[in-house]
This record gives C-alpha cells, structure tokens and sequence, in this order.
C-alpha cells in the first residue's frame, strides 16, 4: 500500500506487469493526493470531481470506479490519513520501553506526519469542519482515535484510575486545536518545533510536571527506517 | 514492558454517516419549541430593559417584568403600526435570529431555505431582505447574537468569584448550563457554524480564542517552579481540548450529558497552575 502520497507518480499507460491490488491502491492514493491538492488551492466546497480527475490525470470513469462521489473521496481521505498517522505512531512508539520516552517519539512521528503532508493535513483537519456533517462526524471520530495511545498512560502514573475519564479526550483535542490553528496560520511547516510544549502537556496529568519536562527536553527516539 | 502496542482500533468502514444529530435535534425541537420564540422574547425583554442579568436557564424562566405573551400574538398586526420603528425593526430582526436557530435545527445548515427562515419567524420574505442579504448574513447575526449572550453569561459567572480558580469553575459551569439548556443554539454555535462559510468560521476560532484569556489569568502570582512549566500554548491547548469535549457531546446530541463534564473540565484545566491535588479538590468540592 503506498503510504506516501505523493502527487506526480503516473503508472506508465498499457499493460502492467503489477498486480491488479497494487494499481488499485495506487490509483486511489493518488486521487486522494489530488483532492488534498485542489482541497487547498480551492476549498473544499469549490471542488468538483473534474477538478480532481484534471489533477490526477486520470479519467473520470476511474473516478468512479474508486470513490461514488466527491464526499465519498473525502471521507476516504480522511480514514487514510488517520490509518497512515496511526500505523506511523504505533511503529515509532512501539519499540520503545518507558511510557513518557514513547509518548515523545509517537508523538514526534505525528507531527512528522502533519508536516511533510501539509495539504492531506489541511485537508482532513482544517477544510473536514467545513465539508458537511458527516465530515465533522468523521473529524471527531478520528480523534476518537488516538485516544487508546494515552490511555495507556494510566498504567503508569501514580494516580491512575483516580484521573478524570475524560482526560485522554482533552489531552488529543487540544493536540489538534493547537495543529489547526497552525495551519489556519500557515505555519504548519513549524509544528515539530511544538514537540516539546505538546508532549509536556500531554505527559503532565499522567507523571507531574518535572518528569513530564524532563521527558520533553530529550530528543526523541528515531525509528530505524529514516522517513516512514 | 516491550511488548506490543495496545491493539489499534477499527474504524468504522467509511460509508456516508447519517449525521447523529438529527434524530436528537428533532426529539429536542418536539420538546421544547418555545425555546426559539422564548429566546426573542428574552432578547427583546433585555434590550427593553437595557442590560441587567437575566436569571435563570434561557426559555424557561422569563425575567418578571418581560411582556410574556404567547407566540401568537407576539406576531406583529400586519400593516401600519403605531410602534416606533426602531421597536419593530428590533423585534423582526431578533425573530428572524430565533428563526433561522429553529429551521437549522429542523433541516440543518445546508437544507435551511429563506422560506424555512420567515416560516419560523413568522415575517414575510421582503422583512427578510430588509435586515438580511442571504441567509448566511442572517447566520452570522444569530451566531453573533448567541455568542454575545454565552460570553456575557460566562464573564458575569468569572466576575462574581473572587478567587481564579473558583472563577474559572464558575465560568466552564455557566458555559455548560448554557448549551445544555439550549440545544438547538448549542449545535447552531458548535456544529452548523463550521458549514456555514469562512465568516463564521473565523469568528468560531476568534471565539475559541477569546476564552485563552481567562485561563491566562492563573499565571499571576504563581511561583517560577509552575511558570516554568507552561508554555506559550497551554492556553491554547486547554482551551482546544475542552471545547473539543463539548462538541463530541453536542454532535452525538448527548446535549443532557454536558453538565457531568464540569468536574473533569475543571480538573484538567485547573492541573497545569494549581497541581493535580488542589485542582481534583476544587473540581469535586460543591
């Protein structure tokens, strides 16, 4: 599955020696890539189907073989991104053993994310308030998430069950308010830099402020593969 | 312990959401469709009566004093009035506010129709055009009327404690008891004013925003070990995660749930100044 989605990679026309599921998911990363695309050139309302078909250089029957409508894409977007930002988060935080050090590098692998897919993460975090109920439904849903990661939090901190139920939802919404309003601001190239602040934050209620900032000052662990 | 991760959660497989909050709306609506006209009466009674508190929950409890006369015939006689026209122009403009809140509620953002709009306002189309461009024009209005009466209500709530923390309490309690006693504004504020144009999504963020102040205040007189934990974006953050929870609820129209989120609301946002001993305290003391 291509979990980069880049925009220019064209398959060559004619017959291909890759297997049909291959191109499939290829073709549907790369229609998602141009909504992304048109999504902030344009806004999400001002989009068309001839819009994204144009930019992906496909023809508008493939469209429709892969998504049944504008919506539809968008939605796929979103679940994309979401599975992609999980699977990078989970990958980086798994191999490592103490919960603050793993909450410094999943997270930094997050905003890693959100920072070199400036337009799939305007797309679904920005433009998805304001593409219709069911977007926003999605939206939430999708922070929904990333609570588990935190959750996990509880096992090690002192005071364990006694902390509010609603804490990880808290902790994982104001995360993507701060990443919103960095990229309403056009800074979102930026966003690593916050790593520190937001794991901080994320880290206090579970293991108190000095070992929260202690946590945050060191540098996060890299996954072996560079850029995943 | 190395070991794997928490096993990640299915997602629902994407296929077009019915939009939760319909059913919910539309059980709302059935239960309390005084709630729009109530709000333009109350709005009318205040401007009357200049600004003064009103007491009580929105629609249920009129402020003494206020014309509380039944929906019917607070519509305008058709034709000359003997009124001054600043009273009627005031009172058509706050039952078009009220009115888009019902039809929205009713049809959602998108299936509103200027029709919906005077229907429930009970004025003609050419009343319409007379205060309003479009029926976004009509939005902001409402959303601006509805957010200045939530900010009133919430600075009056900070203002009358005297110590921050017990403010703030005060404040996220007043925010609540607002939304859950108006659902039909609560969803137009939360949810339909993220579908309704930049406009209104630029005054969404500002109102976000304008809440960061508040929680700024708990940085004086704190000692450097504390000020040296926060960042610029606690805040920001704080206040991100808090209406984030509240949206959660007002999406899944679990508007009657809002109110049970205060202790841990004020735990959260109160932990980064005070400690988690001193805010949990403050959260669940009565």
């Amino acid at each position: 599955m291509a979990d980069r989605v880049t925009p220019a990679t064209r398959l060559p026309p004619g017959r291909h020696p890759l297997p049909r599921e291959f191109i499939t998911q290829h073709q549907r990363a790369r229609i998602i890539a141009a909504l992304a695309e048109e999504t902030v050139d344009k806004g999400y309302r001002a989009v068309t189907v001839a819009d994204i078909v144009s930019r992906a250089g496909i023809a508008r029957n493939t469209f429709y073989e892969n998504f049944s409508s504008k919506e539809d894409c968008f939605l796929a977007a979103s679940e994309f991104a979401v599975k992609e930002a999980l699977r990078r988060v989970v990958d980086a935080a798994s191999r490592i053993d103490a919960w603050p050090a793993r909450v410094n590098t999943g997270l930094a692998a997050f905003l890693h994310y959100v920072a070199t897919e400036p337009a799939l993460a305007r797309t679904c975090i920005v433009e998805a308030l304001s593409a219709g109920p069911a977007a926003v439904d999605r939206y939430e849903r999708s922070i929904q998430a990333f609570v588990p990661l935190f959750r996990m939090g509880r096992k090690v901190a002192p005071k364990g069950e006694d902390l509010p139920g609603t804490l990880e939802e808290t902790i994982v919404g104001g995360i993507f308010w701060i990443i919103y309003q960095r990229i309403v601001m056009g800074q979102v190239e930026e966003i690593e830099q916050l790593l520190p602040e937001l794991v901080e934050f994320s880290l206090t209620p579970y293991v108190g402020p000095g070992a929260a900032k202690r946590a945050a000052a060191e540098p996060p662990i890299q996954p072996e593969k560079s850029d995943r | 312990m190395r070991g794997s991760v928490e096993e990640l959660p299915d997602l629902v497989p994407v296929a077009v959401m019915p939009y939760l909050g319909i059913d919910a709306a539309m059980a709302e609506l059935t239960r309390e469709s005084a709630a729009a006209d109530g709000y333009a009466r109350d709005m009318a009674s205040k401007r009357k009566r200049g600004k003064g508190g009103k007491g009580g929950k929105g629609s249920e409890e009129p402020p003494a004093g206020a014309e509380d006369y039944p929906p019917e015939l607070a519509r305008l006689p058709p034709g000359r009035h003997g009124l001054p026209r600043e009273f009627v122009t005031h009172n058509q403009r706050e039952r078009l506010i009220a009115g888009i809140a019902e039809a929205i509620a009713e049809n959602g953002y998108s299936g509103t129709t200027i029709a919906h709009i005077t229907k429930a306002a009970a004025v003609s189309r050419r009343t319409f055009y007379e205060h309003f461009g479009s029926k976004d024009e009509c939005f902001v209005a409402a959303y601006d009327a509805v957010m200045r009466d939530l900010q009133e209500k919430v600075t009056e709530a900070f203002e009358s404690e005297e110590e921050w923390p017990q403010a703030i309490k005060a404040g996220i309690a007043a925010m609540l008891e607002f939304l859950a006693s108006e659902p039909n504004l609560a969803r137009l504020c939360m949810v339909e004013a993220l579908v309704a144009g930049p406009a209104v999504v630029e005054r969404y963020d500002a109102a976000i925003q304008s809440f960061v102040p508040y929680f700024q205040q708990g940085r004086d007189g704190r000692p450097k070990e504390v000020l040296d934990r926060l960042s610029s974006t606690t805040e920001e953050a704080l206040v991100g995660g808090m209406v984030s929870l509240i949206s959660r609820r007002i999406i899944a129209g679990k508007v009657e749930e809002l109110d049970e989120l205060l202790p841990d609301l004020v735990e959260f946002t109160l932990t980064p100044y005070l400690g988690s001993a001193e805010a949990a305290e403050i959260a669940n003391e009565d």
